[in-house]
């Protein structure tokens, strides 16, 4: 099965700083959300740019829907990128149909869809007013809009949800999980992993420019299974970290979420801690992605 | 490339600007300003000095010995004839004299010969009948440099009014009607066969295409820049560039902008039109044949027009450069103020190619491709050059202004990457290697 993206051995650096150093992924061709992970700096940005052709990569491959990527692949993707931006002084009807019309769609199909989506954000009466009298808020649902308008078959969306209050969140998770339903692919790079947990099914973990762990969320959690617990006790819960079993500990409010190295045992660890601890509860939970995420990069190091 | 990208950005660049106050703003204030502008060649011109080389062949034998006398220019009546001291100062004549030959027909052919060869500048015949008010016929290489043949016509005015004088005893009540002023009629000797010809009107074509130029870029170019400075300030720039290619961007937005200019001057044409119709045709009644308004043939309309444009889109894609090459207004503006210099050359170097417009000086000029638009024109009004030259002119023109389009898009597409850091040129060259 074709991928709807897929990177092979992307490098890119800026001078001597290498932002993007032999990335290769590839993202399902068919209804999927793919967290592109990592933290700040990691190279997300970096990637996505050189995906959207607005950077050139020093060397690698990048295809788009099994091609390679040209003009006519860029134009069936939907870019939100990081940093938004609309031309202020537009109105929010020629600011939209100047978006749809330089990716391929024509003035007839596009007014129609322009005041569905208008509705469905609830800014219908906005529509004749300058970009810069609209809110933040408003003003990123319009360039939400602008990125969906053209129906594209991949979204590519660089921290979609930064900035934004927790209405807006919800109605941009189900846009985007809609469009999944549709069969299509959505790329979602962001370096808030409890998002990424709940809404990707495919993940990318980037980190210092490299590939560190890639896969179906699901495999990857599998993988790691297992190995985490979490604790609830009394006392000096820091101290977990010291022991030689556990891998990585993440301790708040009297809970500590604990990851085990692969060959040590859970009870060999408890046995340990009823020594200092008084403990309530511990038992095998899933792990979650940021303990993953965390675990795959110190291995990577 | 894609031409219906170019198309969208282009009409977006138009639409937005035509719609926008300040474009009307613009277009009340800017006529104003023009008529001030149009005073400043005159001065530029009083700059120049040039000496004419002019045969005089003398059927008379009367009229030359007079005319070569030195002697004052006798003040002229014409009003629109002021300021003659500065005329006499710029331009001087030389006169060579010459007996008329027997066959009147070989002799006019080989004094066109030798003003073809540049041997000299002009050649004029005074016949018997200028003693009775024929005109004395100018024949030159370049029948635009009015000022030296208004110079020229008084002198001979002068010369044979002397010898009309002389021949009516001095009768002093017949000295007003007998010193009528002679007409110097100017033939145009060109290859295509000499024809008559108002001598100002490619002279003055040339200079509304120069000052249309001017105030279009005066206007219009800081607006591309401007342009380029949004859509890097706003982040814009990111959407806009994964869809549509750099090079595509700026050429949109420099021809959509150039028609933003040319549609600005329609306007203030079709005003002047329609409010004052009736005045200026009956201004152009009082003037003298070489101020009335240039009739264009149709092949110098489309010169001035393909000019218009090339020059337009080439000095406003200095602008494009600068407003990719730095992140905000106020920086960008300082350099801005220096592109005016790019100006300055081609109007400095104007009245030269006026009175010579077939010097290597003014050839060699006319092909660079920044002054191209100014000088070529002025070239093809005055005394068209040879078509490889035209030709020349506008492939190296046009090669000029895509490889601008493309240094600027490449520099455009590197303020992706700066963040409100000012860069140094290295660094510019480093980036336009990265991208």
């Amino acid at each position: 099965m074709a991928s709807s993206l897929e990177l092979r051995d992307v490098r890119k650096s800026y001078g001597k700083f290498v932002a993007v150093d032999g990335v290769s992924f590839a993202a399902p061709d068919q209804g999927s959300i793919f967290g592109l992970l990592g933290p700040n700096g990691a190279g997300k940005t970096s990637s996505i740019r050189m995906i959207m052709d607005i950077i050139a990569p020093d060397s690698g491959e990048i295809h788009l829907f099994g091609r390679p990527r040209g003009p006519e692949e860029l134009r069936r993707v939907g870019f939100l990128p990081e940093e938004r931006g609309l031309y202020r002084k537009m109105t929010v009807l020629d600011q939209l149909l100047f978006l749809g019309e330089i990716h391929g769609r024509r003035r007839r199909e596009l007014l129609p869809a322009i005041d569905r989506w208008l509705e469905r954000v609830e800014l219908g009466q906005w529509k004749k007013s300058k970009v810069e009298e609209l809110s933040k808020g408003m003003q990123q649902k319009i360039q939400l809009i602008g990125t969906l308008l053209h129906e594209p078959d991949l979204l590519i969306l660089d921290e979609p949800f930064s900035g934004l209050d927790p209405i807006n969140q919800e109605l941009f998770r189900d846009l985007f999980i809609e469009h999944r339903k549709q069969g299509k692919t959505v790329i979602l790079s962001t370096h808030g992993m409890e998002l990424a947990e709940r809404m990707c099914d495919h993940i990318c973990l980037i980190s210092h420019g490299k590939v560190v762990l890639t896969g179906g969320l699901k495999e990857i959690k599998r993988q790691v299974a297992g190995n985490a617990y979490r604790l609830v006790a009394e006392g000096d819960l820091d101290r977990v970290r010291e022991l030689p079993e556990v891998e990585h500990a993440v301790v708040q409010d009297g809970v500590a979420k604990l990851l085990l190295r692969p060959d040590a045992e859970g009870p060999d660890a408890l046995r340990r801690m009823v020594e200092f601890l008084r403990i309530h509860e511990f038992r095998s939970e899933e792990p979650e992605l940021e303990q993953i995420f965390l675990k795959a990069v110190r291995d990577a190091a | 490339m894609r031409l219906d990208n170019i198309q969208i950005v282009a009409r977006r660049e138009y639409l937005q600007r035509v719609a926008s106050k300040g474009f009307w703003i613009g277009t009340v204030l800017f006529p104003l300003f023009a008529v001030a502008m149009t005073v400043l060649p005159s001065v530029f011109l009083a700059r120049t000095k040039t000496s004419q080389q002019v045969v005089v062949v003398d059927e008379t034998t009367r009229v030359a010995p007079e005319l070569v006398k030195e002697r004052p220019d006798p003040k002229s009546s014409n009003p629109l004839r002021k300021n003659d001291e500065m005329e006499r100062k710029i331009s001087s004549v030389q006169f060579v004299v010459e007996p008329a030959g027997v066959d009147r027909k070989a002799q006019d052919e080989s004094l066109a010969k030798r003003v073809l060869d540049k041997e000299v500048d002009a050649w004029i015949r005074i016949t018997p009948g200028v003693l009775t008010g024929d005109p004395v016929e100018y024949h030159g290489r370049s029948v635009s440099n009015f000022m030296t043949q208004g110079s020229l016509e008084r002198r001979l005015s002068d010369a044979v009014r002397r010898v009309r004088l002389a021949d009516a005893g001095l009768d002093p009540d017949k000295i007003g009607a007998l010193s009528k002023q002679v007409d110097l009629k100017t033939i145009k000797v060109s290859k295509e066969g000499s024809r008559a010809e108002g001598g100002a009107g490619g002279f003055f074509a040339a200079y509304i295409l120069f000052f249309m130029l001017f105030l279009a870029i005066l206007i219009w170019g800081q607006q591309v820049m401007n342009g380029v400075l949004e859509e890097k300030g706003t982040r814009v720039m990111e959407v806009l560039v994964s869809a549509v290619k750099p090079f595509e961007l700026m050429m949109g937005k420099l021809s959509g902008i150039c028609l933003v200019g040319l549609t600005q001057f329609a306007i203030w044409l079709l005003t002047l039109v329609v409010l004052s119709a009736p005045g200026v045709v009956a201004a152009l009644g009082t003037l003298p044949d070489e101020f009335k308004l240039p009739s264009l043939a149709p092949s110098a309309a489309f010169h001035f027009l393909a000019f218009f444009i090339l020059g337009f889109m080439v000095y406003a894609s200095f602008y494009a450069a600068l407003g990719s090459a730095f992140n905000n207004l106020q920086e960008a503006q300082q350099v801005a103020g220096t592109l005016s210099i790019l100006f300055a050359i081609p109007a400095m170097v104007m009245p030269m190619v006026i009175n010579s417009p077939s010097s290597s000086t003014s050839t060699v000029m006319s092909m660079i491709p920044l002054f191209t638009p100014i000088l070529m024109p002025l070239r093809i009004f005055v005394e068209t050059p040879p078509l490889w030259q035209i030709a020349v002119g506008y492939a190296l023109t046009v090669g000029f202004l895509l490889l601008m389009v493309w240094f600027s898009s490449r520099i455009y597409r590197i303020g992706v990457l700066m963040y409100g850091k000012k860069p140094t040129i290295p660094e510019l060259v480093r980036w336009v290697r990265y991208s």
